[in-house]
């Protein structure tokens, strides 16, 4: 025993003070996966590569376009002009040039490439360059949200024509200069104005992400908390806790070729069964809003004309004993679910709640590849998921369309792979769909989708539940962090660090 | 001795070639898609169409295995699907801090567990026997992904000795060894109790006593020696199992070893990743228990002799 205490001191005396640092360090749940922004496709590498890398089309705090480091003009519907503002400077000391745009572009559209992101540029026909501080998009047919495809990063031409090895080392012409891999699970970038590091870790569990902010070996963290962590985090002295609202759509599908799912009574009913208000309030407690379609109500596709679903076991009761259902002999449905336990909280709550208004729902969670294949595969009564970073009305097509049935993975045909997995079919919905994308007027469009959003909440493929709310937390050491829209961590720009 | 170890080695690499194949198969079957994982939600078509090809994974199994045993032969483990690094690399990486816990836990272990069983066994059913068994007890019942959270909790949080997780220097390795170290040693000092009670009533430990040797010399040097053929088996399993990573004391250190690494490739369908890991662990594992069984034949001739009959 007395050589295990003598172990214990000596290590102990050994251990070292690790709060002398200089760099901001980021928690994240998750490390980026791809640092080339051609070929990233997780949330964290996208954060990470805007902050690297400028675009030349960026996103407002209402989710509209707008000029990123260029401005455009429609010379025609096919045909838009962007024109470099200002001067911008590639970490390698190179001044980026339309031709580093277009080289960017060309490579995205590159077969050989294969880039996940071609498919949302395909419809540039030619990119020409006009001189070194114009470029012109010539598109196939007319998109009127086109802009807002042009977000990926600018890399320099000639190192895109030397096939540079961008994940390894990026170079771009962000606030943020690559700095380095600390380790395994950390990243380092170097703020240009100031030389002020940043290291961003990754800690796998949340409790030890929150343990480690307050004990100071982490600065930042945002979003990844259950709430009961961030209520906790609010009560220390040495932390800042604070919330937003945000626009993460979380929804609850409906198989709509179930044989009982495909009553419209049966889905109001179960609309009617779930007190949204008791679970942001007392499981969420934060930001968040109840949600009537993908876009709040205050973003530029949103509807305001749309009203929740109230909560009425009342009026559920009624629907159902119309159908022959009561109280000893229920509504039985399944309800499939990730293992992720936050979800499964919800499952369970939701499941208490709709025993009220006699629907049992039998939970079945499973590891999230197990369950995303049935979900494509249609194997299911009802699910629960939320919409990410949903930013352009595209989404509508690819969820609600009915070509956009998933395709079955096991078999050979190459069909459309959508995202109505519910197998959702509304001649109208698709024909309001198809006359939207091929509508050249902006505000026009607009009006279309808004009318597609009412249709589907009158159809019901979707309970819309909540948009899920941000948050961040941030150490005493540093000042001046905010939230950016859509979980950017664009706040690292102005963050101080407290002398 | 070298026919033993000959044998012991056709048999490893017998279980190893078939640890591989099985892996292959089954991480093949199990539900879920890769490019479906890695694009989320909002991938279009033709994306996932481009990616599916880009991974190789457009090609017939049997095309894909032909690949993977290529590779196998060769050393070339290819690369991450999600990670897009060489899977050598990811390995090279993540094991040096798996070997590192593993030994400074087992040490640990059995710094703890051998005193501990010892004086258990001496003072069969005192109040030392007792509290030795009932810390034993507690330490096989307690999970680590608690006892590590509260050993942060008093040690990093409260006393600030520690820190809370991370690989960064000497400092960080104590909580996450302690907490594996302690649950293994709950196991180990049971062993030793049992196996030094059967070894006590021996005849040889009478005359060692009656030569008027000190009882520590008795206990450590004659009686223990004689009961280390169990506690081997138990430490060479315990080893073993170490070296495969110990993804929940990983996870909640934020240990970056091969554990975790394995169970996040598993979750994201990264297919090379999942069975270059798998490939790795079993090698280790076979490797430690051929090395056990070696070390059997070394401390126990008779073991030797056997194989010769």
């Amino acid at each position: 025993m007395r050589i295990v205490l003598l172990l214990l001191f000596s290590m102990f005396i050994c251990s070292c003070d690790e709060t002398q640092r200089d760099a901001v360090v980021f928690g994240l749940d998750n490390m980026p996966n791809n640092l080339d922004p051609r070929h990233a496709t997780d949330a964290v590498s996208y954060r990470i590569n805007r902050l690297i890398y400028s675009s030349i089309v960026d996103f407002d705090e209402s989710a509209r376009f707008v000029p990123g480091i260029a401005s455009w003009q429609l010379l025609s519907p096919t045909q838009y002009r962007f024109t470099i503002n200002g001067e911008h400077i590639f970490h390698n000391g190179d001044r980026l040039t339309s031709e580093d745009i277009k080289a960017t572009y060309d490579s995205v559209l590159d077969e050989k490439q294969k880039s996940p992101h071609r498919s949302s540029v395909a419809l540039i026909d030619e990119i020409k360059v006009i001189d070194s501080n114009t470029v012109d998009f010539i598109l196939k047919y007319a998109d009127p949200f086109f802009p807002g495809y042009l977000i990926i990063g600018i890399l320099p031409k000639q190192l895109i024509d030397n096939n540079f090895d961008f994940t390894a080392n990026p170079v771009g012409s962000g606030a943020f200069r690559y700095s380095g891999w600390g380790g395994v699970e950390s990243l380092t970038l170097e703020r240009i104005k100031d030389g002020q590091k940043f290291d961003f870790i990754r800690v796998v569990a949340p409790e030890v992400r929150a343990m480690k902010l307050i004990r100071g070996e982490i600065d930042i963290l945002q979003n990844g908390l259950m709430p009961e962590l961030v209520r906790y985090l609010r009560k220390q002295d040495n932390v800042k806790v604070e919330d937003f609202s945000g626009t993460d759509f979380a929804y609850i599908g409906f198989n709509m070729q179930d044989e009982t799912l495909s009553n419209l009574k049966i889905r109001q009913a179960i609309a009617y069964s779930i007190d949204r208000d008791a679970i942001l309030k007392y499981l969420f407690g934060g930001e968040e809003k109840k949600a009537t379609a993908f876009f709040p109500a205050d973003h530029w596709l949103g509807n305001h004309e749309l009203i929740p679903y109230e909560y009425s076991p009342q009026k559920a009761q009624k629907i159902l004993a119309g159908l022959g259902y009561s109280k000893q002999n229920p509504l039985l449905l399944s309800y499939k679910t990730s293992t992720n336990s936050f979800r499964l909280r919800v499952a369970a709550i939701l499941q208490q709640q709709m025993k009220e208004s006699w629907i049992n729902i039998d939970i079945q969670s499973y590891d999230w590849g197990t369950f995303y294949g049935d979900i494509k595969k249609g194997n299911f009564q009802m699910y629960s998921l939320k919409w990410v970073g949903i930013k352009s009305p595209d989404i509508f097509e690819y969820v609600f369309h009915s070509k956009s049935v998933p395709r079955d993975e096991s078999s050979k045909e190459k069909g459309n792979n959508g995202a109505n997995r519910g197998r959702y079919n509304n001649p109208e919905v698709d024909r309001l769909i198809e006359k939207a994308k091929h509508e050249s007027g902006l505000e026009e469009s607009i009006a279309i989708y808004r009318k597609i959003e009412q249709l589907v909440f009158e159809d019901l493929p979707y309970v819309p539940l909540w948009y899920e709310g941000n948050f961040f937390a941030t150490s005493n050491r540093i000042s001046g962090y905010y939230l950016s829209p859509g979980g950017n961590f664009d706040g690292l720009i102005n963050v101080q660090r407290k002398e | 001795m070298l026919r033993y170890i000959g044998i012991r080695f056709s048999g490893a690499l017998f279980s190893i070639v078939g640890v591989a194949c099985l892996v292959f198969l089954l991480i093949h079957l199990i539900p879920g898609d890769p490019v479906e994982i890695m694009l989320g939600e909002s991938a279009k078509a033709a994306d996932k169409i481009a990616l599916t090809q880009k991974l190789g994974l457009d090609k017939s199994m049997s095309e894909q295995f032909v690949a993977y045993v290529k590779g196998v032969v060769t050393l070339d483990l290819g690369k991450s699907f999600y990670k897009n690094k060489p899977i050598v690399d990811l390995i090279l990486e993540r094991y040096p801090a798996t070997i590192i816990l593993a030994l400074v836990s087992l040490v640990i272990a059995l710094l703890i567990a051998l005193p501990l069983g010892a004086i258990a066994a001496t003072r069969k059913n005192t109040l030392a026997d007792h509290g030795a068994m009932t810390f034993s007890l507690l330490g096989v019942s307690i999970p680590n992904f608690w006892m590590g959270q509260i050993m942060i909790i008093i040690f990093a949080l409260g006393l600030g000795w520690f820190p809370v997780s991370g690989y960064s220097g000497f400092s960080s390795i104590v909580l996450p060894a302690i907490t594996l170290g302690t649950a293994l040693s709950a196991i180990l000092a049971r062993m030793v109790r049992s196996t030094l009670l059967e070894v006590l009533n021996e005849d040889y430990i009478r005359t060692a006593r009656a030569k008027g040797l000190s009882e520590s010399k008795v206990i450590y040097v004659h009686a223990l020696r004689n009961a280390l053929l169990p506690i081997i088996t138990l430490v060479g399993l315990q080893l073993g199992t170490l070296l495969a990573g110990a993804v929940i004391t990983e996870k909640v250190f934020s240990w970056p070893g091969i554990g975790l690494l394995a169970v996040e490739a598993i979750q994201k369908r990264d297919y090379p990743l999942v069975q270059a890991c798998v490939l790795v662990i079993s090698i280790t594992y076979v490797g430690v228990n051929v090395f056990t069984d070696i070390v059997y034949a070394v401390i126990d001739p008779r073991i030797r002799r056997g194989s010769r009959d």
